[in-house]
């Protein structure tokens, strides 16, 4: 099989894709600029990390994109085994920040699994469906293995405890499982199932967890604990008005009363100083990059490629979801950073080798085996 | 491997198509509600929100007004402004508040530094409320928070005036001091005060705070989340207070402050022309400065239950009975009333008896036959055991409210007390029982329910001195603004006369220059070089004594027991231009204790017009040789 000789291949490039990606990395890059200008430089600043983690997120883009993915997902359960030895690891040796433990050091870098966990779980999932096609809705046996699949990964990340990342997780298994077709009883008993677990996760909850979900109902019973963050990023969001303050003129950012401005509530930031037009823009810009996402999944060629476009799409759709209800009031604080925006290494890699593999099941919908 | 690519798994498409459209019409409703959010925030709630970041970030700081400069008559500085330093801690957004406030503990300790604040904070601090952490500190500490002031996240340096005091204790009851604005004057409607405000407590500070205090200015600043100022916004520079020009004589002041040294009494001087205060002292006194730092509740509770009363002016809210001073007072009431002449005479055995009473005069073995000049002279008290019970105590009552006793001179100063004359009416409805004839024995010569301030008893010798007018008197001459704009000036108040005949306050002022110059005068001690000095001493008894002359002498006294000696006296005989009134709590007697203060007194203010007059007729004879 030699795909570079075929010109249809070539030509059929994703560059809107690519496009969208770039202008929403551009946008990040200006906000985490914004958000540590004025600051002391006594290291590398942060917009030029995050340059490195573009650049390396473009490797990982090339590489996801050139090897077709149906060669990838024969190691699906190999990335799956790998990303939970991982989670294992940072449970036994993973170091701690914000108090909770997520990050491995490798080679002076922290790297955080649960990122490559979610691909690795939609890798895994499209290789379970596609093995086991039936013509008829799933039956609760038959969805025995994928909640396994779900199920391990989920309660690890629970117990770092990442609430946000854990439940993204679950997000985008539901909505894979849902894509693919669930017989309406099974369905109807799995949401009892789920209904009657979440008196008993509270209790699996910590209690800042517990806290922030009260908070959120009510965020200004603590206007300077676990309210402050959401309180403070409404009033950055809302005084930028229509046209905002201006590039590295909010005040919100500038005089740093917005909490965790270059990763969670980077949006914040973005709609401080470039206004309801800027923000408006970049919704946009997701919206396009979604759509786009199940463009491709829905022309996909197999059902492999659909299950792994949607799942990757519907990646993507949560975390900007959670993350812009999270910053404009709606949603609690969860800590799920905003794909491309957030400052982070894990996730950069990890999203630009999803991309890579959206490029790459859009390109191979015409090819065809010999 | 072929068949792993051979099988070409396209799904039904049709099922799939229909699931594509539930899902973008998911994504339309979340999309919406997303752009939904944004414009009710960025759109409708801008404005709110526009100014919640503003409040976020500008902080309003008081600039306070320098107060302005309290001076005596000559000019000297009373009281004064001067920067103080204080440590502030903004509790903000620092989560360890223990933490940030151990590591300045650790910088003071360092470079040796007393620690003088509590490192645990209460519980429910507000975030942008500032913690005054110490106050008025030396320029090291100053050093240590400034150059720290990066570790130090939420500590910072604040200025501001705070009070000086050059004449300290001495001066302090009629002065007064500050202190931050409390609460009952923050509720007056007109008062102007805003939290914080720092506002004349007590004295001039406090009645003429209106003038002093300036008006406040404002600095807006820029502050990003941890109070670090980032930009100043704009300035309303504050306009410094009046200045107050007073009728005393600091160096009078001082004469009478140190010849009360070690004792506790109050002494008034004034002028009888027109009412001015030339020295009020009361003592003991406190230390003003006391209140330019934060004062626990304990501090407080130690200054006002301290039996010696420090915070007391005693000269206007102290109350004696005036004793022999009072005699002056009977002594006109006889002679205006008719019941003696001047000539006709008493015999004085030493002892006067009333039913199974005897009441002694202070002279063990009496005068003998005296007449109303000698009476006064020597003080001798059963002539006015007789003179009172031929007037009655009514009528006495009459004579002392002319002279003045028994309501407030009012003097512009807080808590001036009234004093009681005492009468048969007063009795019925303060204790609900009857006069007795005894009482009036002791209301004759000044002693019983009779009582009376310092500042009384001056103003009633100052009218007699003056020839019949009671001038209010005053403490202030004028206010003027840093450029001698004058706001105020005080304009002699006439509130009263003293109506006798001339006869009857001739007859009075000679007995009262006898007092003092007569041989046997009992006020001898007051007597000074090249000046004529009258007046009246005065011992008052605080306990009651026993009939038995035996058991008299083996008392002994405590403290708080003995005798309160007075002394008030006037001067020059003709044309008088100081009144003194001394009086020295338990001090014994007064001729020997109050009139020799009134001498210092005397002493200095004559000492000091000569120089003057000497200064001036230099002046006049140089200016005559030039010509």
């Amino acid at each position: 099989m030699t795909f570079n000789s075929d010109r249809s291949f070539l030509s059929s490039f994703d560059w809107t894709l690519l496009a969208l990606v770039l202008s929403l990395c551009a946008i990040g890059l200006l906000n985490i600029y914004s958000a540590g200008y004025g600051t002391s430089q006594t290291q590398t600043p942060f917009y030029l990390k995050q340059l490195q983690w573009i650049a390396l997120g473009l490797i990982a883009m090339s590489v996801t994109f050139f090897i077709d993915y149906r060669i990838i997902a024969r190691g699906a359960y190999i990335f799956y085994g790998i990303a939970i030895v991982l989670l294992f690891l940072v449970f036994i040796s993973g170091y701690t920040m914000h108090g909770s433990q997520r990050w491995l050091s490798i080679g002076g870098f922290a790297f955080q699994p649960s990122e490559f966990v979610k691909l690795a779980i939609i890798l895994a999932l499209a290789r379970y469906f596609d093995n086991h096609k039936s013509n008829k809705p799933y039956k609760l046996r038959e969805l025995v293995v994928p909640s396994l699949i779900i199920l391990l990964p989920f309660i690890l990340i629970l117990r770092q405890p990442d609430l946000g990342t854990a439940l993204t997780l679950l997000l985008i298994a539901a909505s894979i499982v849902f894509f693919i077709g669930v017989n309406w009883k099974s369905l109807a008993i799995a949401v009892t199932g789920i209904l009657v677990m979440i008196p008993i996760g509270w209790h699996f909850l910590k209690d800042y967890q517990k806290e922030r979900l009260i908070i959120f109902f009510n965020p200004e019973r603590d206007p300077l604990g676990a309210g402050y963050h959401i309180i403070q990023s409404k009033i950055a969001v809302g005084s930028g008005g229509f046209f905002g303050k201006g590039f590295l003129s909010g005040t919100q950012t500038q005089l740093k009363f917005l909490p965790e401005q270059r990763t969670d509530f980077i949006f914040s930031v973005f709609a401080e100083e470039w206004g309801f037009i800027g923000a408006f823009i970049l919704i946009i810009l997701f919206m396009s990059l979604i759509l786009w996402g199940l463009k491709i999944a829905l022309h996909a060629r197999d059902l492999l490629g659909i299950i792994i476009a949607f799942g990757i799409t519907a990646l993507i759709s949560w975390q900007v979801f959670i993350n812009l209800g999270m910053v404009l009031g709606m949603l609690p604080v969860v800590g799920i950073p905003l794909p491309f925006l957030s400052y982070g290494g894990s996730a950069m890699i990890s999203l630009m080798a999803c991309l890579g593999l959206l490029m790459n099941i859009n390109m191979r919908k015409y090819v065809y085996h010999r | 491997m072929e068949n792993r690519f051979s099988v070409l798994n396209t799904p039904d498409p049709g099922e799939f198509r229909q699931k594509f459209k539930v899902v973008l019409f998911l994504l339309l409703v979340i999309f919406s509600v997303l752009l939904i959010r944004l414009w009710f925030l960025q759109i409708i709630k801008t404005e709110e929100l526009q100014q919640r970041s503003e409040s976020n970030a500008v902080r309003y700081r008081k600039i306070q007004a320098m107060r302005g400069l309290i001076l005596d008559r000559n000019g000297v500085l009373l009281a004064g402004s001067l920067p103080s330093f204080n440590v502030v801690y903004m509790p903000g957004v620092v989560k360890d508040h223990e933490q940030i406030l151990n590591r300045l503990k650790s910088l003071y300790e360092k470079q040796s530094l007393p620690v003088e604040f509590d490192s645990s904070l209460p519980k429910s601090v507000r975030p942008y409320m500032p913690i005054k952490l110490e106050e008025n500190i030396g320029m090291e500490k100053v050093a240590v928070v400034e150059t720290n002031s990066l570790s130090l996240t939420g500590v910072y340096i604040d200025v501001s005036p705070v009070r000086r005091y050059p004449k300290g204790e001495m001066m302090a009851p009629i002065i007064g001091y500050t202190g931050e604005v409390c609460r009952e004057d923050l509720k007056k409607e007109k008062g102007g005060y805003t939290l914080g405000d720092i506002s004349g407590r007590h004295g001039v500070e406090r009645v003429f705070d209106e003038y002093i205090r300036g008006k406040n200015g404002a600095e807006l600043i820029e502050v990003n989340v941890y109070e670090r100022e980032i930009k100043n916004l704009g300035r309303i520079d504050p306009v410094p207070g009046n200045n107050v020009v007073m009728s005393v004589d600091a160096g009078l002041q001082k004469v009478a402050w140190e010849a009360l040294k070690g004792k506790a009494g109050a002494v008034v001087a004034l002028d009888p022309r027109d009412g001015a205060i030339l020295a009020m002292v009361s003592a003991p006194s406190f230390d003003p400065h006391l209140f330019n730092v934060t004062f626990s509740p304990e501090q407080w509770r130690g200054l006002l239950n301290n039996p010696r009363a420090p915070m007391i002016n005693r000269a206007i809210s102290g109350q004696y009975p005036p004793g022999s001073v009072y005699k002056l007072i009977v002594a006109a009431a006889a002679l205006e009333e008719g019941v003696i002449s001047p000539d006709s005479k008493i015999l004085c055995t030493g002892a006067y008896r009333l039913g199974s009473r005897t009441y002694r005069c202070w002279r063990r073995h009496g005068h003998g036959k005296v007449d109303l000049h000698r009476a006064i002279v020597e003080s001798c008290d059963v002539y006015f055991y007789n003179t009172g019970r031929m007037l009655g105590v009514d009528t006495i009552a009459k004579y002392a409210r002319l002279f003045g006793l028994g309501s407030p001179t009012g003097i512009n100063l807080p808590n001036e007390m009234s004093g009681i004359v005492p009468s048969q009416e007063w009795k019925l409805s303060r204790m609900e029982q009857p006069w007795l004839p005894g009482e009036t024995i002791s209301i004759s010569i000044g002693q019983g329910y009779n009582l009376a301030t310092p500042l009384q008893l001056a103003n009633a010798y100052a009218a007699l001195a003056n020839g019949g007018t009671f001038w209010k008197p005053y403490l202030v001459r004028r206010v003027e603004t840093i450029k001698g704009r004058i706001l105020f000036e005080h304009k002699a108040e006439k509130i009263g006369t003293l109506s006798l005949s001339n006869n009857t306050i001739e007859l009075l002022k000679n007995a009262l220059w006898g007092a003092v110059n007569d041989k046997r005068g009992t006020g001898r001690a007051a007597r000074i070089a090249h000046v004529d000095v009258s007046g009246k001493t005065g011992t008052s008894q605080v306990v009651g004594l026993p009939q038995d002359l035996q058991a008299r002498k083996e008392i002994k006294f405590t403290e708080f027991q003995k005798d309160h000696a007075l002394f008030v006296c006037f001067a020059p005989r003709n044309n008088p231009e100081i009144v003194i009134a001394v009086v020295v709590e338990h001090g014994g007697q007064g001729g020997s204790v109050a009139a020799p203060i009134a001498r210092r007194i005397l002493n200095a203010y004559f000492a000091k017009k000569d120089k003057e007059q000497a200064t001036m007729a230099k002046k006049a004879s140089d200016s005559r040789e030039s010509y």
